[in-house]
């Protein structure tokens, strides 16, 4: 059990600087989340975690210990790789056991902790295999198993789902939920899979080219997105965007006018933004509807049903697509012509430079649809 | 069940599944068609001459007079003239060559393994200059045998020989060393010009497995602070065993028909002559084409005998260890 602190963490590869000045502060038993896009630096920012990179400059504190310049052995974490790396030649047991007996534990100490974590993962039928003989999901738990019996402080897992399928994605992630449950250790993890982060995170530090752009909770990142691109990358589908300009401005609240003609009233805090001033609107498929009354017309491009749901992509002229999320079955057809009502009370507004305008306190933007959030916030 | 299908239109299923269709049968035939010109080639370059050498082992052939043999039986071998035993097997020098072989094989690629091993770690490993070394340690392995052995016997010379000149100027021998005429010396001096040649071949080929070795357990290793020298005993060599093997049967095979290093690096010298090198002196120095028919049947059945011995272990130890 540890904390884990970096202070401005920066990693140059040769000339390119690949993360740069990281600050970040993950407390002992918390789950945080590593999000961003390939290339972001976040599998690296683990990596100088880890101990298997060198800290170009900065300092990375482990359980108030500065660690830069421990091995990685020393630095009592445990780490889950993408693609398992267990010892093809040795069967689950020495993979487990392998480790620790470089450690001087007795030959009964390594016994019992490599019981105890095949019971906990339910590999105990599957001890004497070797890794070939095992499936995917079976690999990655001897992987989390030879991590458990180490008895880290601080758990580590670079991407451990990505080489799964589907179901057994949701099932890895909800075991790796149970044990942070039942260890109660520190554990960072990187994704590139925002559902992962959404579900299995305390907080999640969504990086961009190196930076953070956001640390938040789950819902803190959906609800009040930091910036642009927080708000881009979270939520799936995208959050849809429209270049406004600002039409007027109140004490709380912005009035900006439509493309497509006709003006809304985003309540935010205006913050400094001028009249004329060209910002971007975001609001989420959910609530954008279908509606007679609708401000901004277009005709169906795409439909997709997906059951409980069906999104509308509509070509909302000039270029623009917005993206519906409605419940139940679609009912409009390829080509044919739909206007759109934009609900004010939960649109967000971004200046040209990226950055969020600051959502009017207390009525937190989405306030009828997630009770939850409120208690997070406190 | 593939019959079933295919068979639509033909009576009976079990009539069906006898016959093969046309498909399983064109294809049976192309397969001999592609095999044929390799089956032809192997049995006019390989297995005539083969078949043809066991056969004068068994005449009186000389040299002189090819055509002109009689069928002698195994009187090559072993014969037994007025209650003496005469033949190849009785003879000494013979046993004398089979155990300078074995020997010199024994211990060459037993140091070529080891040092390939080393020099394959080493090039494996990251640093400036990497693809240079890797070309420039291959040198001695491009030099033809006979051209490298040539320059060695040079710097060997006991009087214009350049490491006995260095070796009198450090001080570490009193006298000069006539090291490919000396017996105690002779053949040692032949398994260190072998190392010298063909440690980059055993290098290359240990340097290509352990490209194959995936990376992630090196670093899950060293998350786990397992000690390099237990990572590699432990999970090096045991993953690229299957490769080492393969060298090592390479290596043995070429070291089991050595002849031209030792021939041109110490001659007809009884001291350090190799089965090979044996053979050679009866059927053309002494124009005994049937004894030294004999000598090169032998030659091929203890060579295979080896293989086959090494096969069978190697396939023991590879099936404890799938990987």
């Amino acid at each position: 059990m540890a904390d884990v602190v970096l202070k401005s963490v920066q990693k140059s590869f040769g000339k390119a600087k690949i993360i740069h000045g990281v600050d970040l502060g993950i407390r002992d038993g918390e789950f945080v989340v590593f999000v961003g896009p390939s290339g972001c630096g976040k599998s690296t920012l683990l990596r100088l975690i880890a101990g298997l990179e060198d800290i170009t400059a900065g300092d990375l504190f482990i359980g108030g210990e500065r660690v830069n310049d421990l091995a990685p052995a020393r630095r009592g974490i445990a780490m889950v790789f993408q693609s398992y790396a267990l010892y093809p030649h040795m069967n689950v047991y020495d993979n487990m056991a392998f480790g620790l007996e470089l450690a001087k534990s007795s030959k009964g100490e390594i016994d019992r902790k490599v019981r105890e974590a095949a019971r906990m993962l339910q590999i105990e039928a599957l001890l004497d295999r070797k890794p070939k003989q095992l499936s995917g999901g079976q690999r990655q738990r001897v992987a989390i198993g030879r991590a458990i019996v180490r008895d880290p402080k601080v758990f580590l897992f670079d991407e451990p789902l990505s080489n799964l399928d589907a179901a057994l994605r949701v099932q890895t992630r909800i075991e790796i939920a149970k044990l942070h449950t039942d260890t109660r250790a520190t554990m960072i993890y990187v994704t590139h899979d925002q559902v992962e982060a959404m579900t299995l995170a305390d907080r999640i530090v969504v990086l961009n080219a190196g930076r953070i752009e956001q640390v938040g909770t789950p819902l803190d990142l959906y609800h009040r997105p930091a910036n642009l691109f927080v708000a881009g990358f979270i939520g799936s589908p995208q959050m849809n965007f429209i270049e406004c300009k600002v039409a007027g401005v109140g004490p709380d609240e912005v009035l900006v006018s439509l493309p497509s003609g006709g003006t809304l009233s985003v309540p935010v805090l205006p913050d400094g933004v001028q009249t004329g001033e060209a910002v971007t609107l975001g609001i989420r498929p959910d609530h954008v509807r279908v509606s007679p009354r609708g401000s901004v017309g277009g005709r169906v491009e795409l439909v997709e049903e997906l059951g409980e749901n069906h999104l509308l992509y509509v070509d909302a002229g000039q270029g623009r697509r917005l993206t519906v999320r409605e419940p139940g079955d679609a009912r409009h057809e390829v080509g044919s012509t739909v206007s759109l009502d934009l609900a004010r009370e939960f649109c967000h507004l971004f200046r040209r430079s990226g950055e969020a305008l600051p959502s009017r306190a207390g009525t937190a933007s989405p306030a009828p649809s997630s009770p939850d959030l409120a208690s997070s916030a406190a | 069940m593939s019959g079933a299908i295919a068979g639509t239109g033909v009576p009976a299923p079990s009539l069906v599944r006898a016959r093969r269709s046309s498909l399983t049968r064109s294809r049976i035939r192309a397969a001999w068609l592609f095999i044929a010109p390799t089956l032809v080639i192997l049995t006019l370059i390989a297995g005539w001459p083969l078949a043809r050498t066991i056969w004068f082992s068994f005449t009186d052939a000389s040299l002189n007079s090819l055509d002109d043999y009689d069928f002698i039986g195994f009187e090559n071998y072993l014969a037994n003239y007025d209650g003496e035993w005469l033949g190849l097997l009785t003879e000494p020098d013979w046993w004398h060559s089979v155990w300078n072989t074995v020997w010199f094989t024994a211990i060459s690629v037993s140091i070529e393994t080891v040092l390939g091993i080393v020099v394959a770690l080493i090039l494996n490993a990251a640093f400036p200059g990497r693809g240079l070394m890797r070309a420039v340690i291959l040198i001695p392995w491009a030099i033809p045998t006979v051209v490298s052995a040539r320059m060695w016997n040079w710097m060997l010379h006991d009087q214009f020989g350049v490491i006995n000149d260095m070796l009198l100027r450090l001080g570490l021998i009193a006298a000069p060393i006539t090291w490919t005429a000396n017996p105690d010396t002779a053949l040692w001096t032949v398994v260190m010009v072998d190392v010298w040649k063909t440690t980059p071949f055993m290098a290359l080929l240990i340097l290509a497995a352990l490209q194959m070795l995936p990376g992630d357990i090196y670093e899950a290793a060293r998350v786990d602070g397992v000690h390099p020298v237990r990572v590699f005993f432990r999970v090096t060599l045991p993953l690229i065993k299957p490769a080492l093997l393969v060298a090592v049967i390479f290596r043995a095979l070429d070291s089991l028909r050595v002849f031209d290093l030792i021939y041109v690096l110490t001659a007809n010298s009884r001291d350090t002559a190799s089965m090979s090198v044996y053979a050679r002196q009866q059927l053309v120095d002494f124009q005994e084409v049937g004894l030294g028919s004999a000598a090169s049947t032998l030659i091929f059945l203890i060579i295979a005998l080896l293989i086959v011995i090494t096969l069978a272990l190697g396939r023991v130890r590879l099936g404890e260890d799938p990987r």
